[in-house]
């Protein structure tokens, strides 16, 4: 597991890379935001492809459990389960079973087997911080690489708040004003996830680091009490005034457009139009998109 | 030309050290280009202040004819101003990416000095005689009233003191949309090639307000982009042929005669990647961050992050050589990409019988390799081994878990002393590294 969470690492200091470039003297080095977007497609196909992996032989949740939840809940089981591998696997220890603390109907965290360890080990032996084992390679008979990348959208970024520095997603002008980090101890089904800061140690960003190419409708998360108040506190000071975005859907065009226009059209060009209706008050001051 | 190192008859002293001592460094002054002329006789270096420093070898000493003699500061003017661009909102680094000389066709010198966006054509001169006697003006330049003019008399010419003058006499601009990488100065002598991110222009000496693309790979859209230019070169000797590289570790060889623009390649160097090597950085570190033609003209060598190569013209699917500089820092690239060393870009250089290339590393160590013998030499560039005609100690970087006496682990290294650009005098075994800063010299002591 310690190569998904190095590549959720990777995925906030390259967009962080990416933000910070946009403030660098002399421009913005289109040669070093072409290598950072490398780092970035090569770090989200990756833990794309693991978690897909591992939704394969995961046991999904009871049906009436989904339905309970339908009118708050938009996912599909895909992006669900993808939530829940996250949150269950924070903590980055290499387990043949784990702790799922979310989506369980019963309110009890659940053990759930973990698929063939040969065929998602990620534990790398090697010297080197990033290396895959062969085994991870050898998953599905594919290269992680390689594996397609199922119901890509366009309508759905990642975004980087700068002043809070928590990733999460904006899809279809749908702000997930909700979206927060789980709390490292896992939790029951009523708790859901807690948006997490990212310090400088670059902990894992927010699990509802919704990944475009699942190309789903935006979800309204059922928040308890404590959430609501936890992004109270979080999100109270700050307001909505830009939405930078970094990256379009798939290129890198806003840096051409930077070199050629100003700044200002590019702000009136977003795509990602914010409902002030979703955001109760919660905003952003600044934001970066990727994906 | 005797070869890197290692042998009885062969080593590395120090020189000199050019630059302030002081642990302060100011980014000014961090050194960004280094280049020899034709002859040898001048060696220039740029910094990130838009400063250009150009030093004059001084003949042997009489008293000590076994030693080479010293660079002198010989010229010093600022190149480039940091510049705005208020239409884009975009300031313009004052900082000398690449200095190219000329080769030297009267009593002059002149060089091409390039930025972000803007080349310049510099003429450096001497002048050691003034005229005095002038009629109409006095000695210290003042109009004489010309009603007191009574007589007529010939200027003379006087000496004076040796006088550097540097003065711009071309400014290449507004041709360029991205940065600036490359210079080379074509072998005909009256045009050159300029090269950034996307685009390859060709321009005439004498012509500033026009020049020819002759590579243009900007995608109609900019999402389907995929790779840059990162260096593009002249051939030395065929005028019609240059070389560029590529930030997916690709180098184009184009022939100008084909036609105007140079899209299709004539030839096309590709090593196949290795897939066992496979990381989220592979991009990364084989994208190439420096192009160099041999003098002979047959080969050329390219840097990426971790290794050098050197390519044979006539064959285009794997390079003839391949010298691994710190493959030690494979297991850090996690690292390296979170501190930006992984964006390093690394130049690398020939000897002038081409039977040695030498690149930069970090800890302030520059790597040596004897292309004859596949000897290969680590030397550090450090103020603690600066003294006159000291013998330069080899270095070694320890992989393993025992470290040697002498060694030093991987872990230990600065990756904040690195040394991107080294000069390779064109005739001798004389050599300039830059280190942050500070501009060593070493040569060659014949024992």
């Amino acid at each position: 597991m310690e190569c998904a969470f190095e590549a959720q690492n990777l995925i906030s200091i390259s967009l962080r890379k990416i933000q910070s470039s946009r403030t660098q003297r002399g421009g913005i080095k289109l040669h070093k935001n072409l290598l950072v977007t490398y780092v970035l497609r090569n770090a989200r196909q990756f833990y794309v492809s693991k978690n897909l992996q591992t939704q394969r032989t995961h046991q999904y949740e009871d049906v009436a459990a989904v339905r309970e939840r339908q009118e708050y809940f938009e996912l599909t089981g895909s992006l669900t389960e993808l939530s829940d591998d996250f949150y269950c696997n924070f903590t980055g220890v290499e387990s043949d079973t784990w702790q799922c603390g979310a989506h369980q109907h019963n309110g009890q965290p659940a053990e759930v087997a973990h698929q063939d360890a040969s065929a998602c080990a990620m534990l790398s032996t090697s010297d080197s911080d990033l290396m895959v084992s062969d085994a991870c390679w050898s998953c599905a008979d594919k290269s992680p690489w390689e594996l397609p990348i199922q119901n890509a959208q366009a309508n759905q970024k990642t975004v980087l708040d700068l002043d809070t520095h928590v990733v999460t997603t904006v899809t279809n002008g749908y702000f997930h004003s909700d979206c927060c980090a789980q709390s490292k101890q896992p939790q029951g089904a009523q708790c859901y996830a807690k948006k997490r800061k990212m310090d400088t140690s670059y902990h894992i960003v927010d699990p509802e680091f919704y990944l475009p190419d699942f190309g789903l409708v935006p979800c309204k998360r059922m928040r308890t009490d404590d959430e609501l108040h936890s992004d109270s506190e979080q999100l109270d000071s700050t307001n909505i005034s830009n939405l930078i975005s970094v990256l379009g859907s798939g290129g890198l065009s806003e840096f051409v457009s930077w070199q050629q226009t100003d700044l200002e059209q590019i702000f009136a060009a977003q795509t990602i139009c914010l409902k002030h209706t979703l955001l109760t008050g919660s905003g952003w001051t600044r934001a970066i998109e990727a994906f | 030309m005797a070869g890197v190192a290692g042998g009885n008859d062969f080593q590395w002293c120090f020189s000199q050290v050019k630059g302030a001592i002081d642990e302060d460094v100011a980014e000014a002054d961090i050194i960004s280009t280094v280049e020899f002329n034709y002859s040898g006789e001048l060696l220039a270096t740029g910094d990130k202040g838009g400063r250009v420093v150009i030093f004059q070898h001084e003949q042997e000493s009489k008293n000590r004819p076994h030693l080479r003699g010293e660079y002198n500061v010989y010229s010093t003017f600022q190149s480039h101003e940091p510049e705005f661009d208020y239409l884009k909102s975009l300031e313009i680094e004052e900082k000398i990416n690449k200095i190219r000389w000329l080769p030297q066709q009267n009593a002059a010198h002149f060089l091409l000095s390039t930025n972000d966006k803007t080349i310049k054509l510099w003429k450096i001169s001497e002048r050691d005689k003034r005229a005095e006697g002038y009629n109409l003006k006095d000695e210290d330049g003042r109009l004489r009233d010309p009603f007191r003019i009574t007589s007529l008399r010939v200027p003379v010419l006087m000496p004076m003191d040796l006088m550097v003058e540097a003065s711009p006499r071309r400014i290449f601009a507004n041709a360029h949309t991205y940065h600036i990488n490359s210079i080379s100065v074509n072998s005909d002598h009256e045009t050159y090639l300029s090269a950034d991110d996307l685009r390859i222009n060709l321009w005439h000496m004498e012509i500033t307000d026009r020049s020819f693309n002759i590579v243009d790979i900007k995608p109609a859209n900019m999402e389907e982009l995929t790779e840059v230019i990162t260096a593009a070169e002249c051939h030395p000797h065929q005028c019609n042929v240059f070389v560029y590289s590529s930030s997916k570790g690709t180098i184009r060889l184009c022939d100008m005669r084909a036609a105007a623009l140079c899209d299709r390649h004539s030839k096309f160097f590709e090593e196949p990647e290795d897939p066992s090597s496979r990381s989220f950085f592979s991009e990364i570190i084989s994208s190439i961050s420096d192009v160099k033609f041999s003098h002979s003209g047959r080969y050329m060598m390219t840097r990426d992050y971790l290794s050098v190569k050197v390519w044979d013209l006539n064959m285009e699917n794997r390079p003839v050589e391949t010298y691994q500089v710190h493959e030690y820092l494979r297991s850090k690239l996690c690292s390296l990409y979170e501190n930006d060393c992984i964006f390093d870009k690394f130049e690398c250089c020939w000897n002038g019988s081409d039977s040695a290339i030498m690149t930069g590393s970090y800890n302030n160590f520059f790597r040596m390799f004897d292309r004859n013998t596949r000897r290969d030499i680590t030397l550090e560039a450090s103020r603690e081994s600066s003294k006159p005609r000291a013998t330069l100690k080899p270095r070694k970087v320890s992989t393993g878990g025992k470290r040697k006496k002498d060694e030093i682990s991987v872990d230990s290294l600065d990756f904040n002393k690195k040394i991107l650009h080294t000069a390779w005098h064109p005739k001798d075994n004389v050599i300039a590294v830059a280190a942050t800063n500070n501009l060593y010299i070493f040569q060659d002591k014949i024992n």
